[in-house]
């Protein structure tokens, strides 16, 4: 069963929402932060219309948006349920939530859009298609709606030709041509005009609290949905005489709360004598139901206008893409090359796949891993698609703009990086700050350690440098040299150094281990661990990290890369950060070597994307000094230029 | 036919000709209304006087901005894109430069409107925030929010300072940098303590002597810290390195929001709560505002 349905802007703002089971907020928080901000969570290629999943505790969400007006359209239940209808409510909510207040939502300078008419099509399209889902194993005459939801295949393989009839109502891919009509419309919900079936449905299911409310939410539904056509009427009429007490008693027995915005609709029908208030509201609906003639049916005019605002929307995202492909000839093309200079062209999938290949290959240029180059390419192309081109601007520098801002979005880091108040709020715990350094071989790790080591002694902390690094020969005597140096350059400012070194060949994660217990007793603060180089993809030698990350627990693992490597950055930040088990991962990356490179640091978005995890310094030379921070101002200018 | 004959347009101009009378008198009525519905309608789209909502993630901006539209809070979530709302004074608050207009005046009730815009708080879209404030168009002032309970521990305080000394270096900056002497148009902040009905929620002046002090430290750990990459990997950055900015008084001493007058920039903090126990308290802002609209 759903829990939550929500309508919200990009700005955040709930429009509308729906909720039967009450969600903590900070489970759509997580979704918006997760996957919209730092798109951390990457939505799989749509293959099939099947709607992107994102799973929250015991919650899974699924989601939809409207681009174009800036919304989001999320749907909330529990991850043990299997809720096959969920893809087919959220294409139809968003057909029909822009087609009704579309308009609305285009004004500026305000957050306020009055939906609260949007209840009853909303609790329509659930009963609909929750209908058609629980029938259809009871009911072997209707069909599900849904064309694509595993209901479909398992339940009705019998009978396709209902099927294809069923398809063009609901169905949102454009491959197939939408048939507004009523006729088709009226047979897909189950047992409205039919009167018995409804009734053999609800004895046949067993009895239980949750089913016999929906149950007889259904029979509310279809006894007060008459057509509006005379002769049909007449038939109803009956029908509803001898229903209409059974609702009401059903009302009054078990007080829903929800229940009573749709009997609504159907109070003028029932004409009874207590619905006065009711009866206003009915009014209003009149005046503003489009469809309604009488102003009697409404429900059943609720549906039909549904349906075919749903044909409408859809006919719409047809055409649009139908106007793309067929009238690219003389006048179009003319058209569009003028506005691709003038501005004020809305752009469509086909502008875009020339400008956005030329900056793929401007990308790979600046030596960003394919992967990356391509989810940057579709992240600025999901954000282009649709949106018109300014005054006097083309395609590419919108696109440029665009892809600028996608490479800050990335390079940003989510939290603060200062090492400096790190260290001081830890040490306040009483502890030392314990650092450690991974990566491949011969990338600079010792280098760039004794870079960090200085930098901290230069601001006065006592660092003990651990020499973990047990296997290479030279290693630990190498440590030694930089420690040397670092005692000499230190002495004036303060800050005092010293090496751990138990020799070659024993348990990294053991000295390491050993190497925070001496800090703790002789008062040093920082501890910075040098680690042997590993191959990424070598899993004996990754997996030693596990043990290693257990048993010195640094507060902080930073990995270091070259800015040389290619498109294996990818792999190495992931493997490394993958390698410290479970709940541990990679707080940083230190690229080094970025003065050999020149303007083609792509190396550093390439890891980042592949982890999401911030830049920390940058190795930009051979002095002690030649630490950096990220500019990602620089840095994105460099990879655009 | 020359223009000094009897019989001429210009004779006829000046002569009590039915016409004439006609015309001028028709000019004599008609232009006041003209002139009325041309100059009204050039006015009314005036740009209205902007506060800009700034603060880190869950603060509770788009709650204010849904208060200050409907006067009822809107259940709200992360904001991703930025958000202008045309929103009203209270009835019961007057604004300074209103203060001797009568209720009736049309112009008063103008002089009541103003624009809130709303930035997302997240780390990764505060490029919204940071364009606002880089070019302020007929921004009034500046709505930090920040949220009084999680400023009570220390990762929430690191967070809102240093977003807050990014916030006050770049209307610093904006001062020091400008071209005239008499230097750019004031823009003051408000800190807005949000969320004071929580019980773990610090009073504002414990708010402000906190954030002074953690700005100190930002300041303090930034003046230590690395420098930037921009130079270094041949980035054409004009000599960024060279002149960094301190935060008031040149970066010594402990920091107080007090130095921020000598840049024109005068902070104050004021706690509420947008969503409440009882109701929405934000008296004290709409005062606020009111004083600088």
């Amino acid at each position: 069963m759903l829990d939550t349905f929500e309508i919200l802007t990009t700005s955040g703002v709930v429009l509308w929402s729906r909720t039967y089971v009450p969600v903590g907020a900070n489970i759509i928080n997580s979704l918006i932060r997760d996957v919209f901000i730092e798109e951390r969570i990457i939505p799989h290629s749509e293959e099939a219309g099947a709607k992107p999943t994102y799973r929250k505790e015991a919650y899974t969400l699924k989601w939809t948006a409207a681009k174009d007006l800036g919304l989001i359209f999320v749907a909330v239940y529990q991850s043990l349920v299997h809720l096959t209808w969920i893809d087919k409510l959220l294409d139809n909510v968003r057909a029909l939530f822009t087609g009704l207040y579309g308009e609305q939502l285009k004004k500026e300078h305000t957050s306020v859009v009055d939906c609260s008419k949007f209840t009853p099509y909303f609790e329509r399209q659930i009963q609909e298609l929750e209908g058609t889902s629980d029938s259809a194993p009871s009911v072997k005459l209707t069909p599900p709606s849904s064309s694509n939801g595993e209901s479909a295949e398992e339940s009705a393989p019998a009978l396709p030709a209902l099927q294809k009839a069923q398809r063009p109502l609901y169905d949102t891919s454009a491959d197939s041509t939408p048939v507004p009509t009523p006729d088709t419309s009226r047979p897909n919900t189950p047992g409205q005009g039919q009167g018995p079936t409804h009734l053999l449905t609800g004895k046949s299911r067993p009895g239980g609290g949750k089913l016999s409310r929906r149950d007889r939410k259904k029979a509310s539904a279809v006894t007060s949905a008459p057509a509006s056509s005379g002769d049909e009427a007449s038939v109803k009429r009956k029908a509803k005489g001898s229903a209409k007490k059974n609702r009401i008693w059903g009302e009054y027995g078990a007080e829903e709360e929800d229940s009573s915005t749709i009997l609504d609709y159907s109070q003028t029908d029932i004409q009874d004598g207590t619905s006065q208030p009711e009866a206003l509201e009915e009014i209003k609906q009149e005046t503003w139901g489009r469809k309604t003639g009488k102003g009697q049916f409404v429900l059943k005019d609720l549906d039909e206008e549904m349906d075919q605002i749903i044909a409408a929307e859809n006919a719409k995202k047809e055409s649009a893409t139908a106007s793309g492909g067929i009238v690219g000839s003389s006048l179009g093309a003319l058209g569009g090359l003028f506005r691709n200079v003038v501005g004020g062209k809305t752009l469509t999938k086909e502008d875009l796949v020339k400008p956005l290949k030329g900056m793929e290959e401007h990308l790979l240029k600046k030596n960003v891993a394919q992967e990356a180059v391509v989810r940057l390419c579709e992240s600025v192309e999901r954000d282009l698609i649709g949106l018109k081109t300014g005054n006097f601007t083309t395609i590419e520098s919108t696109l440029r703009t665009s892809m600028e801002k996608a490479l800050t979005k990335i390079l940003t880091p989510t939290s603060s990086l200062d090492l400096l108040r790190e260290i001081q709020t830890v040490n306040a715990s009483g502890r030392p700050y314990v650092l450690s350094i991974v990566g491949v071989n011969g990338v600079g790790k010792s280098t760039n350690l004794s870079k960090i080591a200085f930098f901290l002694l230069q601001n006065h902390h006592r660092v003990l440098i651990a020499a973990a690094d047990t296997f290479r020969s030279g290693a630990v005597e190498q440590l030694g040299v930089h420690v040397r140096n670092l005692k000499e350059l230190s002495k004036r400012e303060g800050g005092e150094v010293d090496l751990f070194q138990k020799g070659y060949g024993k348990d990294a994660a053991n000295i390491a281990q050993d190497a925070v217990v001496y800090a703790s007793k002789n008062d040093f603060n920082v501890v910075l661990i040098d680690t042997a180089g590993r191959r990424h993809n070598d899993a004996r030698l990754m997996s030693s990290l596990e043990k290693f990350g257990k048993l010195a627990n640094p507060d902080k693992i930073l990995m270091v890369g070259e800015a040389l490597v290619g498109s294996d950055s990818v792999a190495q930040a992931r493997n490394f950060n993958n390698s410290f088990g479970p709940g541990r991962g990679l707080d940083g990356f230190v690229i080094s070597k970025c003065d050999t490179v020149g303007d083609m640091v792509g190396t550093l978005v390439s890891m980042v994307h592949a982890t999401g995890i911030p830049v920390v310094f940058l190795g930009v030379g051979q002095h002690y000094a030649d630490l950096r921070g990220l500019n990602v101002g620089s840095v994105c200018r460099l990879l655009m230029s | 036919m020359p223009w000094y004959d009897t019989d001429s347009w210009l004779t006829a101009a000046f002569a009590p000709h039915p016409a004439t009378m006609a015309f001028t008198l028709l000019l004599v009525i008609a232009l006041p209304i003209l002139l009325h519905t041309f100059i009204y309608r050039k006015q009314t789209p005036t740009s209205l006087p902007g506060f800009v909502l700034l603060g880190p993630s869950g603060a509770g901006k788009t709650a204010f901005v849904t208060l200050a539209e409907r006067s009822a809070v809107a259940q709200t979530h992360t904001s991703t894109s930025p958000l202008a709302i045309d929103a009203i004074l209270p009835d019961t608050i007057v604004p300074t430069s209103a203060h001797y207009r009568s209720p009736g005046d049309p112009a008063y009730e103008r002089a009541r409107r103003l624009l809130l815009q709303d930035t997302p708080g997240h780390g990764k879209l505060r490029h919204f925030a940071a364009a606002q404030l880089a070019n302020p168009i007929n921004v009034r002032g500046i709505i930090f929010v920040v949220d009084a309970a999680a400023v009570a521990d220390e990762a929430g305080l690191n967070e809102a300072a240093e977003y807050l000394h990014d916030v006050l270096l770049a209307l610093q900056k904006r001062y020091t940098g400008a071209k005239t002497s008499k230097g750019p148009k004031e823009i003051p902040v408000l800190i807005a303590a949000n969320k004071l009905d929580l019980f773990t929620a610090l009073p504002p002046h414990l708010v402000k002597i906190s954030l002074e002090r953690a700005i100190s430290e930002v300041r303090k750990s930034k003046a230590k810290g690395l420098k930037d990459s921009g130079v270094a990997m041949g980035g054409e950055d004009d000599g960024l390195d060279e002149e960094r900015e301190w935060l008031g008084e040149g970066g010594d001493g402990p920091f107080e929001f007090r130095q921020m007058e000598e840049v024109g920039t005068t902070v104050t903090v004021k706690g509420g709560n947008v969503i409440g126990g009882d109701a929405a308290d934000v008296q004290s802002w709409w005062e606020w505002i009111a004083e600088h609209l």
